[in-house]
């Protein structure tokens, strides 16, 4: 048998990109397991997994519980990225719905009735934007940014004169049992709304990756134009996913407000920054065509753990500065990861 | 005949830019039009002299903002330079203090004479350009992400030497005089002065020099420019400096109108900017705008603003006002220019 030089030189780049992908496979677990390790071996002089440490129970229980909104709403921003759009608007989606939230709760409406004219306010936010970004044709960051500022607008006309956020006053008091969504442990400690999450995060797997809308966005993000031509009306895909955003920013703005006892319009800011982090550590690549809901989910429990393990560290006016790193080194890494490198 | 580039271009006189350009003179004086007739007092010369000049920081992050995205670039870091900037301009030139004790801190910084904490602050806004350089021209990573982490990066630095507060205390004599100066017998600031010749500068620079016309042709097709011959990694590296040193006359200009460095200021600038470039008629894809375009629409949003604050209107609804008006302008932008190439 006789290998020409020209077959070497292919195996081996073979063998380089097999090695490549199933570092981008795997890399995103490891970098979770080093900084846990980190966090709970530097900061802390307990012994591990007692109480103080970072690998606590109560420490995990509780960094479950805050990264509900998160977790909720990365996935689907996930799809819609591998669809080659993008949604600004989400951190709004969310804060509107929890004014709405404690809007209705305050003023005495049962958390069934609460909980459907949520899912309504979401569904619509989400068919607002995907008019905007489909049917209009206007490009998704700008689209985005406007309905960023008008929820935002909405959500702080609805808070009344004087006040920050809807929260119990002198004349009506919020109920206790709004915390009972996002705060009341249900099994092993942790809320009704972690387990909406789970749900959530168990769906979207499963659309992902099993069903045609996973296919379909991949197709699309990946070459609308031949997407289109194969018969895939992206107008109605990609503004069902819209949708789907929509949907899950209200259910996590819903989880803020109930965590919280406020509706806070400022409460979802930045959260859209805080997805694409998630979506980038994840490996997803940002032109779409591809990505994973589930590396995405990894990559914002590593925001959720550098968050708040730093939290106890550093002061708060590092905070900013310390986000922007992690930005950066997700982008980076992604980027690094992303690009394969085949010399024919 | 099918409507092409082509036939847009040999059918009128007018470039696509300026007939953008035009279009949104038009806009402009339509929402005049209707402020006048709404806003008590629209049209009187003081409130006019108000609009053209009240959003003069805007325009000149609008100059950076509009080159980069010509080429299809963003730059969303401007507003955490010009907070960290301002924040360093006050460090540095605070006197150096005399007693070890943390109480102080925010009263001493490094004691440098004003000229010289000027000159180390636009230094480190620049080096802020050099990073987004650097990860966008070499690492061909996305301009949006990396500008908004080193937006945050930079105004992490701001608040970091403000710990968290503001840095006004002890500040040489000079270091107001800048953004506090008027030309004589008027009521324009200096910094409007600094924004017209910065705007003349720019508006050279893209329409008569090579380097402007680089910059669109990068914009264009990033492929053919390479095939040209154009060192697109250093035109970019530039762009990026650029903008970043405005941003950080921005940041001074600013710092010294208040006396003092904030870490909070300028939040949003970068979205105006954005919007302001964009209400210009500049694509957000590249290829395609200019900065007398930015101009204009930094003049609509400024109608719009002076309109809504002469109707008293509460800032939330300004806010929803100011989203409404730059949706119906660009829908208006992609009418027109639809039509045109029809």
């Amino acid at each position: 048998m006789n290998i020409t030089e020209k077959e070497l030189i292919k195996r081996n780049i073979d063998k380089k990109n097999r090695t490549k992908s199933v570092i981008k496979k795997f890399y995103i677990y490891f970098v979770l397991l080093i900084i846990v390790i980190l966090f709970s071996a530097v900061f802390t002089k307990t012994e591990l997994f007692g109480r103080g440490n970072f690998l606590s129970i109560d420490n995990i229980i509780n960094m479950l519980r805050m990264s509900v909104p998160i977790i909720t709403l990365s996935g689907g921003f996930t799809l819609l990225m591998i669809a080659g759009s993008i949604d600004l608007s989400v951190g709004s989606e969310m804060s509107l719905s929890a004014v709405v939230f404690a809007y209705l709760i305050l003023n005495g409406f049962s958390f069934l009735a609460t909980f459907l004219i949520i899912v309504v306010l979401g569904i619509l936010m989400g068919v607002i934007n995907g008019y905007l970004v489909m049917k209009l044709r206007i490009t998704p960051v700008i689209a985005t940014l406007v309905t960023l500022n008008l929820y935002k607008g909405i959500a702080r006309l609805m808070v009344p004169q004087g006040l920050l956020s809807i929260k119990s006053t002198a004349t009506q008091a919020m109920p206790a049992w709004i915390n009972d969504y996002g705060r009341k442990d249900v099994i092993l400690g942790l809320p009704w709304a972690f387990i909406v999450a789970v749900v959530v995060i168990i769906a979207l797997v499963i659309i992902q990756r099993k069903t045609i809308i996973g296919k379909y966005a991949a197709a699309i993000g990946g070459n609308r134009t031949a997407a289109e031509l194969s018969g895939i009306n992206a107008v109605k895909w990609v503004w069902i996913i819209f949708i789907i955003v929509g949907f899950l920013a209200a259910l996590a703005g819903m989880a803020r407000a109930s965590y919280m006892s406020v509706g806070d319009p400022l409460s979802g800011s930045g959260m859209e920054l805080n997805c694409i982090i998630a979506v980038l550590l994840g490996g997803t690549a940002f032109t779409g065509g591809e990505g994973s809901v589930i590396k995405t989910i990894i990559g914002a429990l590593i925001i959720m753990c550098v968050t708040t393990g730093l939290m106890t560290v550093i002061p708060a006016y590092w905070q900013t500065f310390a986000t922007g790193c992690v930005l950066i080194i997700a982008v980076v890494l992604n980027q690094l990861l992303a690009q394969e490198k085949v010399k024919a | 005949m099918k409507p092409n580039a082509a036939s847009s271009i040999t059918k009128g006189k007018m470039s696509n830019e300026s007939y953008i350009s035009l279009f949104m003179i038009v806009v402009l004086i339509a929402f005049f039009g209707i402020a006048c007739l709404f806003v008590p007092n629209f049209y009187l010369p003081q409130n006019m002299i108000n609009i053209l000049t009240s959003f003069w920081y805007i325009i000149i992050l609008g100059i950076g903002v509009t080159f980069l995205l010509i080429t299809g670039n963003f730059d969303m870091s401007v507003s955490g330079v010009i907070a960290m900037t301002g924040v360093l301009a006050a460090y540095f030139c605070q006197p150096l203090s005399q007693s070890g004790d943390a109480a102080s801190e925010m009263f001493s910084g490094l004691g440098m004479p004003y000229w010289l904490a000027v000159i180390a602050a636009m230094a480190c806004a620049v080096l802020i350009g050099a990073v987004n350089a650097f990860f966008i021209a070499r690492l061909k990573v996305a301009s949006i992400i990396i500008t908004l982490g080193t937006m945050s990066v930079s105004r992490g630095i701001g608040m970091f030497i403000a710990q968290g507060a503001q840095r006004n205390m002890n500040l040489p004599d000079e270091f107001k005089v800048l953004g506090t100066s008027y030309l004589p017998n008027t009521s324009i600031p200096l910094s409007v002065v600094i924004m017209v010749v910065l705007v003349i500068i720019a508006v050279i620079i893209e329409k008569k020099t090579v380097f402007g016309r680089r910059t669109y042709l990068i914009g264009a097709n990033i492929k053919a420019a390479e095939l040209c011959g154009v060192k697109v990694a250093k035109h970019l590296t530039y762009l990026y400096l650029f903008s970043a040193f405005l941003a950080g006359i921005t940041g001074i200009l600013i710092a010294s109108n208040y006396i003092g460095g904030s870490a909070g200021r300028a939040q949003g600038y970068e979205f105006d900017a954005l919007v302001v470039t964009l209400l210009g008629g500049t694509s957000i894809n590249g290829g395609f705008g200019s900065v007398l375009g930015t101009v204009v629409g930094a003049l609509i949003l400024s109608v719009v603003t002076s309109a809504a604050t002469g109707l008293l209107l509460s800032p939330d609804w300004q806010y929803i006002l100011k989203g409404t008006v730059t949706f119906l302008a660009i829908l208006a932008q992609r009418f027109a220019l639809d039509k045109r190439a029809k």
